[in-house]
Protein backbone atom coordinates (compact mmCIF):
# COMPACT_ATOMS: atom_id res chain seq x y z
CA UNK A 1 0.00 0.00 0.00
CA UNK A 2 1.20 3.64 -0.77
CA UNK A 3 1.93 6.36 1.41
CA UNK A 4 -2.08 8.28 0.54
CA UNK A 5 -2.31 11.58 -0.99
CA UNK A 6 -2.07 14.19 2.10
CA UNK A 7 -0.91 11.74 4.88
CA UNK A 8 2.56 13.27 5.01
CA UNK A 9 3.26 16.98 6.51
CA UNK A 10 4.44 18.90 3.29
CA UNK A 11 7.93 18.99 4.90
CA UNK A 12 8.51 15.66 4.43
CA UNK A 13 6.77 15.59 0.64
CA UNK A 14 9.73 18.22 -0.03
CA UNK A 15 12.39 16.00 1.56
CA UNK A 16 10.80 12.72 -0.32
CA UNK A 17 11.07 14.29 -3.23
CA UNK A 18 14.96 15.97 -3.05
CA UNK A 19 15.97 12.14 -2.11
CA UNK A 20 14.47 10.55 -5.20
CA UNK A 21 15.24 13.05 -7.60
CA UNK A 22 19.17 12.23 -7.95
CA UNK A 23 17.86 8.28 -8.91
CA UNK A 24 15.17 9.33 -11.20
CA UNK A 25 17.49 11.90 -12.88
CA UNK A 26 20.19 8.93 -13.08
CA UNK A 27 17.82 6.48 -14.23
CA UNK A 28 16.47 8.89 -17.10
CA UNK A 29 19.88 9.21 -18.50
CA UNK A 30 20.35 5.46 -18.56
CA UNK A 31 17.35 5.32 -20.16
CA UNK A 32 18.35 7.71 -22.81
CA UNK A 33 21.64 5.89 -23.55
CA UNK A 34 19.42 2.79 -24.03
CA UNK A 35 16.93 3.65 -26.19
CA UNK A 36 19.47 5.35 -28.42
CA UNK A 37 21.42 2.49 -28.43
CA UNK A 38 18.59 -0.19 -29.39
CA UNK A 39 15.43 1.57 -30.11
CA UNK A 40 13.50 -1.36 -29.75
CA UNK A 41 14.09 -1.71 -26.18
CA UNK A 42 11.21 1.31 -25.54
CA UNK A 43 8.05 -0.27 -26.10
CA UNK A 44 9.80 -3.28 -24.43
CA UNK A 45 10.76 -0.79 -21.33
CA UNK A 46 6.68 -0.02 -22.33
CA UNK A 47 5.39 -3.39 -21.47
CA UNK A 48 7.65 -3.69 -18.44
CA UNK A 49 6.02 -0.51 -16.93
CA UNK A 50 2.11 -1.18 -17.79
CA UNK A 51 3.30 -5.01 -16.16
CA UNK A 52 4.51 -3.72 -12.94
CA UNK A 53 1.01 -1.54 -12.60
CA UNK A 54 -1.21 -4.48 -13.25
CA UNK A 55 0.80 -6.17 -10.99
CA UNK A 56 0.44 -3.58 -8.21
CA UNK A 57 -3.39 -3.46 -9.19
CA UNK A 58 -4.39 -7.09 -8.91
CA UNK A 59 -5.33 -8.31 -5.71
CA UNK A 60 -2.64 -10.96 -4.87
CA UNK A 61 -4.09 -14.37 -2.91
CA UNK A 62 -3.62 -13.11 0.45
CA UNK A 63 -3.41 -15.63 3.78
CA UNK A 64 -4.14 -13.30 5.71
CA UNK A 65 -7.74 -12.46 5.79
CA UNK A 66 -9.01 -8.83 5.03
CA UNK A 67 -5.29 -7.53 4.33
CA UNK A 68 -5.43 -5.47 1.34
CA UNK A 69 -1.79 -5.77 0.00
CA UNK A 70 -0.73 -6.02 -3.25
CA UNK A 71 3.12 -7.07 -5.22
CA UNK A 72 4.94 -4.38 -5.85
CA UNK A 73 5.89 -5.86 -9.47
CA UNK A 74 9.22 -4.30 -8.89
CA UNK A 75 11.37 -7.66 -8.68
CA UNK A 76 11.37 -9.03 -12.35
CA UNK A 77 11.73 -5.54 -13.91
CA UNK A 78 15.01 -5.37 -11.56
CA UNK A 79 16.34 -8.46 -12.85
CA UNK A 80 15.31 -7.48 -16.30
CA UNK A 81 16.61 -3.88 -16.28
CA UNK A 82 18.60 -2.95 -12.94
CA UNK A 83 17.37 -0.72 -10.13
CA UNK A 84 17.71 2.82 -11.93
CA UNK A 85 15.45 2.32 -15.31
CA UNK A 86 13.10 0.35 -12.60
CA UNK A 87 13.01 3.38 -10.46
CA UNK A 88 12.07 5.62 -13.70
CA UNK A 89 9.27 2.69 -14.43
CA UNK A 90 7.97 3.52 -10.87
CA UNK A 91 7.87 6.95 -11.09
CA UNK A 92 5.34 6.76 -14.36
CA UNK A 93 3.40 3.71 -12.81
CA UNK A 94 3.07 5.72 -9.54
CA UNK A 95 1.53 8.55 -11.22
CA UNK A 96 -0.59 6.34 -13.10
CA UNK A 97 -1.71 4.73 -9.87
CA UNK A 98 -2.55 7.88 -8.05
CA UNK A 99 -4.47 9.19 -11.17
CA UNK A 100 -6.51 5.83 -12.32
CA UNK A 101 -7.26 4.17 -8.87
CA UNK A 102 -6.34 6.88 -6.02
CA UNK A 103 -3.62 4.58 -5.06
CA UNK A 104 -0.88 6.92 -3.21
CA UNK A 105 -0.67 10.58 -4.80
CA UNK A 106 0.94 13.32 -6.20
CA UNK A 107 2.42 14.90 -3.10
CA UNK A 108 3.65 11.40 -1.46
CA UNK A 109 5.21 10.44 -5.32
CA UNK A 110 8.42 11.47 -3.93
CA UNK A 111 8.02 9.07 -0.58
CA UNK A 112 6.47 6.45 -2.66
CA UNK A 113 8.65 6.24 -5.39
CA UNK A 114 11.69 6.27 -2.76
CA UNK A 115 10.79 3.11 -0.95
CA UNK A 116 9.05 1.21 -4.19
CA UNK A 117 11.08 2.74 -6.45
CA UNK A 118 14.49 2.66 -5.54
CA UNK A 119 14.94 1.12 -2.19
CA UNK A 120 13.16 -2.07 -2.66
CA UNK A 121 15.08 -2.71 -6.16
CA UNK A 122 18.36 -1.40 -5.29
CA UNK A 123 18.17 -3.99 -2.29
CA UNK A 124 16.43 -6.62 -4.64
CA UNK A 125 19.30 -6.13 -7.25
CA UNK A 126 22.48 -6.09 -4.42
CA UNK A 127 20.74 -9.74 -3.62
CA UNK A 128 20.53 -10.88 -7.27
CA UNK A 129 24.50 -9.82 -8.11
CA UNK A 130 25.44 -11.77 -4.70
CA UNK A 131 23.26 -14.84 -5.81
CA UNK A 132 24.23 -14.82 -8.86
CA UNK A 133 27.95 -14.72 -7.77
CA UNK A 134 27.91 -17.60 -5.55
CA UNK A 135 26.21 -19.44 -8.34
CA UNK A 136 22.25 -20.14 -6.59
CA UNK A 137 19.92 -21.93 -8.34
CA UNK A 138 18.31 -19.40 -10.78
CA UNK A 139 14.58 -19.60 -9.67
CA UNK A 140 15.87 -19.14 -5.86
CA UNK A 141 17.57 -15.92 -6.61
CA UNK A 142 14.45 -14.72 -8.68
CA UNK A 143 12.13 -15.97 -5.70
CA UNK A 144 15.06 -14.22 -2.99
CA UNK A 145 14.90 -10.67 -5.28
CA UNK A 146 10.90 -9.90 -5.23
CA UNK A 147 10.71 -11.28 -1.70
CA UNK A 148 13.73 -8.43 -0.19
CA UNK A 149 12.51 -6.49 -3.12
CA UNK A 150 8.85 -6.23 -1.66
CA UNK A 151 9.21 -6.88 1.75
CA UNK A 152 12.15 -3.63 2.24
CA UNK A 153 9.53 -1.43 -0.15
CA UNK A 154 7.40 -1.57 3.60
CA UNK A 155 10.23 -1.24 5.70
CA UNK A 156 11.13 2.09 4.10
CA UNK A 157 7.54 2.88 3.88
CA UNK A 158 7.75 2.52 7.65
CA UNK A 159 10.40 4.24 8.22
CA UNK A 160 9.13 7.59 5.91
CA UNK A 161 5.42 7.33 8.39
CA UNK A 162 7.89 7.09 11.43
CA UNK A 163 9.63 9.70 10.20
CA UNK A 164 6.93 12.10 9.55
CA UNK A 165 5.13 11.08 12.96
CA UNK A 166 7.56 10.01 15.57
CA UNK A 167 6.50 9.12 19.16
CA UNK A 168 5.65 11.75 21.23
CA UNK A 169 7.47 9.48 23.86
CA UNK A 170 10.34 7.37 22.47
CA UNK A 171 10.36 9.02 19.46
CA UNK A 172 11.18 7.80 16.12
CA UNK A 173 11.79 3.83 16.70
CA UNK A 174 8.67 3.42 19.02
CA UNK A 175 6.83 5.02 15.81
CA UNK A 176 8.73 2.86 13.22
CA UNK A 177 7.75 -0.58 15.59
CA UNK A 178 4.79 0.18 15.78
CA UNK A 179 3.99 1.18 12.09
CA UNK A 180 6.62 -1.72 10.96
CA UNK A 181 4.37 -4.34 13.04
CA UNK A 182 1.30 -3.28 11.32
CA UNK A 183 2.68 -3.86 7.91
CA UNK A 184 4.58 -6.91 9.32
CA UNK A 185 1.29 -9.11 9.79
CA UNK A 186 0.64 -8.99 6.58
CA UNK A 187 3.49 -7.76 4.53
CA UNK A 188 5.97 -10.90 5.28
CA UNK A 189 3.79 -13.48 4.02
CA UNK A 190 2.71 -11.39 1.17
CA UNK A 191 6.62 -10.98 0.37
CA UNK A 192 7.05 -14.64 0.52
CA UNK A 193 3.60 -15.01 -1.94
CA UNK A 194 5.07 -12.39 -4.00
CA UNK A 195 8.58 -14.22 -4.29
CA UNK A 196 6.73 -17.48 -5.32
CA UNK A 197 4.80 -15.84 -7.98
CA UNK A 198 7.53 -13.79 -9.70
CA UNK A 199 9.76 -16.84 -9.68
CA UNK A 200 6.79 -18.87 -11.06
CA UNK A 201 6.37 -16.10 -13.82
CA UNK A 202 9.72 -16.10 -14.51
CA UNK A 203 9.52 -19.90 -15.16
CA UNK A 204 6.85 -19.48 -17.65
CA UNK A 205 8.32 -16.66 -19.15
CA UNK A 206 11.62 -19.33 -19.71
CA UNK A 207 9.84 -22.02 -20.93
CA UNK A 208 8.48 -20.29 -23.41
CA UNK A 209 10.23 -17.34 -24.70
CA UNK A 210 13.55 -18.29 -23.58
CA UNK A 211 15.16 -15.75 -26.44
CA UNK A 212 13.57 -12.73 -24.50
CA UNK A 213 15.95 -13.05 -21.27
CA UNK A 214 19.01 -14.34 -23.50
CA UNK A 215 18.51 -11.01 -25.30
CA UNK A 216 18.63 -9.14 -21.85
CA UNK A 217 21.19 -11.08 -20.96
CA UNK A 218 19.93 -12.54 -17.77
CA UNK A 219 20.55 -16.05 -19.03
CA UNK A 220 23.53 -17.34 -21.05
CA UNK A 221 21.79 -18.94 -24.59
CA UNK A 222 23.60 -22.49 -22.44
CA UNK A 223 21.70 -21.80 -19.59
CA UNK A 224 18.49 -21.20 -21.63
CA UNK A 225 18.67 -24.26 -23.01
CA UNK A 226 19.66 -26.39 -19.65
CA UNK A 227 16.60 -24.83 -18.14
CA UNK A 228 14.32 -25.92 -20.73
CA UNK A 229 15.26 -29.10 -21.30
CA UNK A 230 15.12 -29.48 -17.55
CA UNK A 231 11.38 -28.89 -17.67
CA UNK A 232 10.82 -31.32 -20.99
CA UNK B 1 -11.43 -6.81 -11.63
CA UNK B 2 -14.54 -4.30 -12.21
CA UNK B 3 -12.41 -1.05 -11.51
CA UNK B 4 -10.32 -2.20 -15.04
CA UNK B 5 -13.83 -2.20 -17.04
CA UNK B 6 -15.19 0.98 -15.27
CA UNK B 7 -11.76 2.91 -14.58
CA UNK B 8 -11.15 7.10 -14.29
CA UNK B 9 -10.31 6.87 -17.85
CA UNK B 10 -13.80 6.22 -19.03
CA UNK B 11 -15.33 9.30 -16.95
CA UNK B 12 -12.62 11.62 -17.66
CA UNK B 13 -13.40 11.44 -21.16
CA UNK B 14 -17.22 11.65 -20.70
CA UNK B 15 -17.34 14.37 -17.87
CA UNK B 16 -19.17 18.18 -17.94
CA UNK B 17 -15.60 19.39 -18.04
CA UNK B 18 -13.87 17.60 -20.46
CA UNK B 19 -13.76 20.51 -22.70
CA UNK B 20 -12.11 22.98 -20.15
CA UNK B 21 -8.79 24.06 -20.72
CA UNK B 22 -6.42 21.07 -18.74
CA UNK B 23 -4.30 24.00 -17.11
CA UNK B 24 -6.46 25.17 -15.13
CA UNK B 25 -8.08 21.83 -14.19
CA UNK B 26 -4.86 20.95 -12.56
CA UNK B 27 -4.66 24.61 -11.18
CA UNK B 28 -7.44 23.67 -9.38
CA UNK B 29 -7.16 20.45 -8.40
CA UNK B 30 -3.11 20.96 -7.82
CA UNK B 31 -4.16 24.07 -5.88
CA UNK B 32 -6.24 22.66 -3.64
CA UNK B 33 -3.91 19.92 -2.76
CA UNK B 34 -1.34 22.08 -1.68
CA UNK B 35 -3.64 24.57 0.38
CA UNK B 36 -4.49 21.06 1.84
CA UNK B 37 -1.01 20.12 3.15
CA UNK B 38 -0.21 23.49 4.01
CA UNK B 39 -2.67 24.14 6.49
CA UNK B 40 -1.62 23.93 10.06
CA UNK B 41 -5.65 23.31 10.95
CA UNK B 42 -8.39 20.99 9.81
CA UNK B 43 -10.96 23.59 8.80
CA UNK B 44 -9.91 24.66 5.60
CA UNK B 45 -9.19 20.79 4.17
CA UNK B 46 -12.44 20.39 5.66
CA UNK B 47 -14.08 23.40 3.14
CA UNK B 48 -12.05 22.03 0.59
CA UNK B 49 -13.16 18.30 0.99
CA UNK B 50 -17.50 19.84 1.01
CA UNK B 51 -16.66 22.68 -1.97
CA UNK B 52 -14.41 20.34 -4.74
CA UNK B 53 -16.43 17.07 -3.82
CA UNK B 54 -19.49 19.34 -4.96
CA UNK B 55 -17.90 20.50 -7.83
CA UNK B 56 -17.00 17.68 -8.71
CA UNK B 57 -20.55 16.24 -9.09
CA UNK B 58 -22.51 19.13 -9.78
CA UNK B 59 -20.14 20.73 -12.04
CA UNK B 60 -18.47 17.66 -13.35
CA UNK B 61 -21.57 15.89 -13.15
CA UNK B 62 -19.35 13.04 -11.86
CA UNK B 63 -22.82 10.36 -10.43
CA UNK B 64 -22.83 10.21 -6.95
CA UNK B 65 -22.89 6.52 -6.80
CA UNK B 66 -19.14 6.78 -9.17
CA UNK B 67 -17.77 8.92 -6.86
CA UNK B 68 -18.84 7.46 -3.35
CA UNK B 69 -17.73 4.05 -4.47
CA UNK B 70 -14.19 5.14 -5.14
CA UNK B 71 -14.03 7.14 -1.86
CA UNK B 72 -14.74 4.98 0.53
CA UNK B 73 -12.26 2.29 0.50
CA UNK B 74 -8.94 5.51 0.60
CA UNK B 75 -10.98 6.86 3.39
CA UNK B 76 -11.12 3.03 4.95
CA UNK B 77 -7.51 3.26 4.97
CA UNK B 78 -7.03 6.85 5.72
CA UNK B 79 -8.80 6.37 9.14
CA UNK B 80 -7.45 3.35 9.99
CA UNK B 81 -3.69 4.84 9.28
CA UNK B 82 -4.73 7.93 11.50
CA UNK B 83 -5.72 5.75 14.63
CA UNK B 84 -2.18 4.64 15.10
CA UNK B 85 -1.03 8.73 15.38
CA UNK B 86 -3.68 8.99 17.63
CA UNK B 87 -2.22 6.87 20.20
CA UNK B 88 1.62 7.65 19.23
CA UNK B 89 2.09 11.19 19.28
CA UNK B 90 0.93 14.14 21.17
CA UNK B 91 1.11 16.71 24.02
CA UNK B 92 -1.54 18.18 26.66
CA UNK B 93 -4.36 16.88 28.62
CA UNK B 94 -5.03 13.55 28.74
CA UNK B 95 -7.88 12.60 26.87
CA UNK B 96 -8.79 9.25 27.73
CA UNK B 97 -6.50 5.99 28.86
CA UNK B 98 -7.04 2.53 28.55
CA UNK B 99 -4.75 -0.90 28.64
CA UNK B 100 -4.83 -3.44 26.00
CA UNK B 101 -3.07 -6.49 26.85
CA UNK B 102 -0.72 -4.54 29.14
CA UNK B 103 0.25 -2.09 26.41
CA UNK B 104 -1.22 1.47 27.78
CA UNK B 105 -2.78 3.78 25.65
CA UNK B 106 -3.22 7.08 25.99
CA UNK B 107 -5.19 10.12 23.32
CA UNK B 108 -4.41 13.55 24.24
CA UNK B 109 -5.58 17.00 23.22
CA UNK B 110 -2.58 16.74 20.91
CA UNK B 111 -2.70 13.53 19.41
CA UNK B 112 -6.60 13.98 18.79
CA UNK B 113 -5.87 17.07 17.03
CA UNK B 114 -2.80 15.89 14.85
CA UNK B 115 -5.13 12.85 14.03
CA UNK B 116 -8.12 15.47 13.11
CA UNK B 117 -5.97 17.17 10.87
CA UNK B 118 -4.44 14.51 9.09
CA UNK B 119 -7.79 12.50 8.37
CA UNK B 120 -9.18 16.13 6.68
CA UNK B 121 -6.22 16.62 4.90
CA UNK B 122 -6.05 12.95 3.18
CA UNK B 123 -9.60 13.41 2.95
CA UNK B 124 -9.03 16.93 1.09
CA UNK B 125 -6.05 15.60 -0.71
CA UNK B 126 -7.76 12.28 -2.86
CA UNK B 127 -10.73 15.05 -3.13
CA UNK B 128 -8.70 17.10 -5.40
CA UNK B 129 -6.68 13.85 -6.79
CA UNK B 130 -10.14 12.40 -7.83
CA UNK B 131 -11.31 15.81 -9.22
CA UNK B 132 -8.08 15.64 -11.80
CA UNK B 133 -8.42 12.15 -12.50
CA UNK B 134 -12.24 12.10 -13.42
CA UNK B 135 -12.26 15.41 -15.39
CA UNK B 136 -9.01 14.97 -16.94
CA UNK B 137 -7.80 12.55 -19.96
CA UNK B 138 -4.18 11.54 -19.28
CA UNK B 139 -3.15 12.43 -23.36
CA UNK B 140 -3.64 16.19 -22.09
CA UNK B 141 -1.13 15.53 -19.41
CA UNK B 142 0.84 14.27 -21.64
CA UNK B 143 1.08 17.01 -23.86
CA UNK B 144 1.27 19.45 -20.56
CA UNK B 145 4.51 16.92 -19.74
CA UNK B 146 5.82 18.07 -23.43
CA UNK B 147 4.83 21.88 -22.83
CA UNK B 148 7.10 21.55 -19.66
CA UNK B 149 10.20 19.77 -21.23
CA UNK B 150 9.89 17.23 -19.47
CA UNK B 151 12.11 14.31 -21.12
CA UNK B 152 10.97 13.49 -24.23
CA UNK B 153 11.96 9.84 -23.56
CA UNK B 154 10.06 9.55 -20.73
CA UNK B 155 7.00 11.38 -22.24
CA UNK B 156 7.31 8.68 -24.61
CA UNK B 157 7.46 5.75 -22.20
CA UNK B 158 4.27 6.81 -20.44
CA UNK B 159 2.46 7.20 -23.25
CA UNK B 160 3.59 3.67 -24.10
CA UNK B 161 2.87 2.40 -20.75
CA UNK B 162 -0.52 3.75 -20.90
CA UNK B 163 -1.53 2.39 -24.55
CA UNK B 164 -0.07 -1.22 -22.99
CA UNK B 165 -2.16 -1.00 -19.83
CA UNK B 166 -5.22 -0.92 -22.03
CA UNK B 167 -4.59 -4.00 -23.81
CA UNK B 168 -2.91 -5.61 -20.71
CA UNK B 169 -7.15 -4.89 -19.08
CA UNK B 170 -8.41 -6.44 -22.06
CA UNK B 171 -6.10 -9.81 -22.15
CA UNK B 172 -6.05 -10.01 -18.06
CA UNK B 173 -10.34 -9.93 -17.98
CA UNK B 174 -10.34 -12.45 -20.47
CA UNK B 175 -7.48 -14.67 -19.28
CA UNK B 176 -8.92 -13.69 -16.00
CA UNK B 177 -12.64 -14.79 -16.62
CA UNK B 178 -11.35 -18.18 -18.24
CA UNK B 179 -9.28 -19.32 -15.36
CA UNK B 180 -12.19 -18.75 -12.73
CA UNK B 181 -14.43 -20.51 -14.79
CA UNK B 182 -12.19 -23.79 -14.63
CA UNK B 183 -11.51 -23.06 -10.79
CA UNK B 184 -8.18 -21.64 -11.10
CA UNK B 185 -9.07 -19.68 -7.61
CA UNK B 186 -10.82 -22.33 -5.59
CA UNK B 187 -7.12 -22.54 -3.52
CA UNK B 188 -4.01 -20.77 -2.48
CA UNK B 189 -2.31 -23.30 -4.37
CA UNK B 190 -3.98 -22.72 -7.53
CA UNK B 191 -4.46 -19.33 -6.93
CA UNK B 192 -0.82 -18.45 -7.28
CA UNK B 193 -0.33 -20.60 -10.16
CA UNK B 194 -2.99 -19.05 -11.74
CA UNK B 195 -2.12 -15.96 -10.96
CA UNK B 196 1.50 -16.77 -11.98
CA UNK B 197 0.46 -18.06 -15.32
CA UNK B 198 -1.80 -14.89 -15.95
CA UNK B 199 1.36 -13.12 -15.45
CA UNK B 200 3.88 -14.91 -17.45
CA UNK B 201 1.05 -15.09 -20.82
CA UNK B 202 0.52 -10.96 -20.20
CA UNK B 203 4.38 -10.08 -20.47
CA UNK B 204 4.91 -12.93 -22.96
CA UNK B 205 1.60 -11.60 -24.86
CA UNK B 206 2.98 -8.03 -24.40
CA UNK B 207 6.03 -8.75 -25.22
CA UNK B 208 4.73 -9.77 -28.58
CA UNK B 209 3.00 -6.50 -28.59
CA UNK B 210 6.25 -4.14 -28.50
CA UNK B 211 8.00 -5.88 -30.68
CA UNK B 212 5.09 -5.74 -33.39
CA UNK B 213 4.97 -1.98 -32.14
CA UNK B 214 8.33 -1.01 -32.97
CA UNK B 215 8.31 -2.39 -36.58
CA UNK B 216 4.98 -0.04 -36.65
CA UNK B 217 6.20 3.60 -35.34
CA UNK B 218 9.80 2.66 -37.44
CA UNK B 219 7.56 2.50 -40.30
CA UNK B 220 6.09 5.43 -39.51
CA UNK B 221 9.29 7.48 -39.44
CA UNK B 222 9.40 7.12 -35.61
CA UNK B 223 12.37 9.66 -33.99
CA UNK B 224 12.51 9.46 -30.57
CA UNK B 225 9.19 12.11 -29.97
CA UNK B 226 6.34 10.67 -30.38
CA UNK B 227 3.53 14.06 -32.11
CA UNK B 228 0.55 14.70 -29.92
CA UNK B 229 -2.10 16.49 -30.72
CA UNK B 230 -2.02 19.54 -28.83
CA UNK B 231 -5.78 21.29 -29.20
CA UNK B 232 -6.45 22.76 -26.30
CA UNK B 233 -9.48 25.42 -25.86
CA UNK B 234 -8.06 28.88 -25.06
CA UNK B 235 -8.94 29.28 -21.47
CA UNK B 236 -11.75 31.56 -20.98
CA UNK B 237 -11.93 34.62 -18.55
CA UNK B 238 -14.54 33.80 -16.52
CA UNK B 239 -13.57 30.42 -16.07
CA UNK B 240 -9.55 31.81 -14.50
CA UNK B 241 -11.71 34.52 -12.91
CA UNK B 242 -13.74 31.77 -10.86
CA UNK B 243 -10.95 29.50 -10.09
CA UNK B 244 -8.80 32.75 -9.12
CA UNK B 245 -11.61 33.49 -6.38
CA UNK B 246 -12.17 29.90 -5.35
CA UNK B 247 -8.35 29.07 -4.50
CA UNK B 248 -8.19 33.14 -2.98
CA UNK B 249 -11.44 31.63 -0.70
CA UNK B 250 -9.11 28.28 0.08
CA UNK B 251 -6.16 30.39 1.09
CA UNK B 252 -8.86 33.15 2.98
CA UNK B 253 -10.27 30.22 5.28
CA UNK B 254 -7.29 28.46 5.35
CA UNK B 255 -5.21 31.95 7.02
CA UNK B 256 -7.85 32.88 9.25
CA UNK B 257 -8.74 29.02 10.69
CA UNK B 258 -5.17 28.09 11.13
CA UNK B 259 -5.55 28.99 15.08
CA UNK B 260 -9.00 26.85 15.67
CA UNK B 261 -8.09 23.22 16.56
CA UNK B 262 -11.27 20.88 17.58
CA UNK B 263 -9.60 19.83 20.88
CA UNK B 264 -8.40 21.99 23.92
Amino acid sequence: MHIMEGYLPWQWCVFWYLVSAPFIIYGIYLLNRQVKEHRETLSLLAVSGAFIFLLSSLKMPSPVVGSCSHPTGTGLSTVLFGPFITCVLSVIVLIFQALFMAHGGITTLGANDFSMGIAGPLLGYVVYRVAKAVKLNIFVNIFLVAFVADLFTYVITAIELAAAFPATHGGFLISFETFFAIYAVTQIPLAIVEGLLIALVFKYIVQSRGDILVKLKVLTPEQATKITEGFK
Amino acid sequence: MSFMEENLDYYAQSNALRDVNCYLKLALGLGAIFICIASPAPLAPLFIVITLSAITLVVAKIPVRVYVELLHIPVIFAFFSVIVILFLSGSGDTILTFTVANVPLTITTGSANLASLVLVRTFGGMCGLFFIALTTPMIEIFSVMHKLHFPPVMVDLSMLIYHFIFVFIAETIAIHNAQTIRHGYTSLKRSINSMAMLGAMLFIRGWKEAEDLIIAMDSRCYDGKLALPGQQNPPKPAAIASIAVYLGLCIAVAIMTSTIVPFR
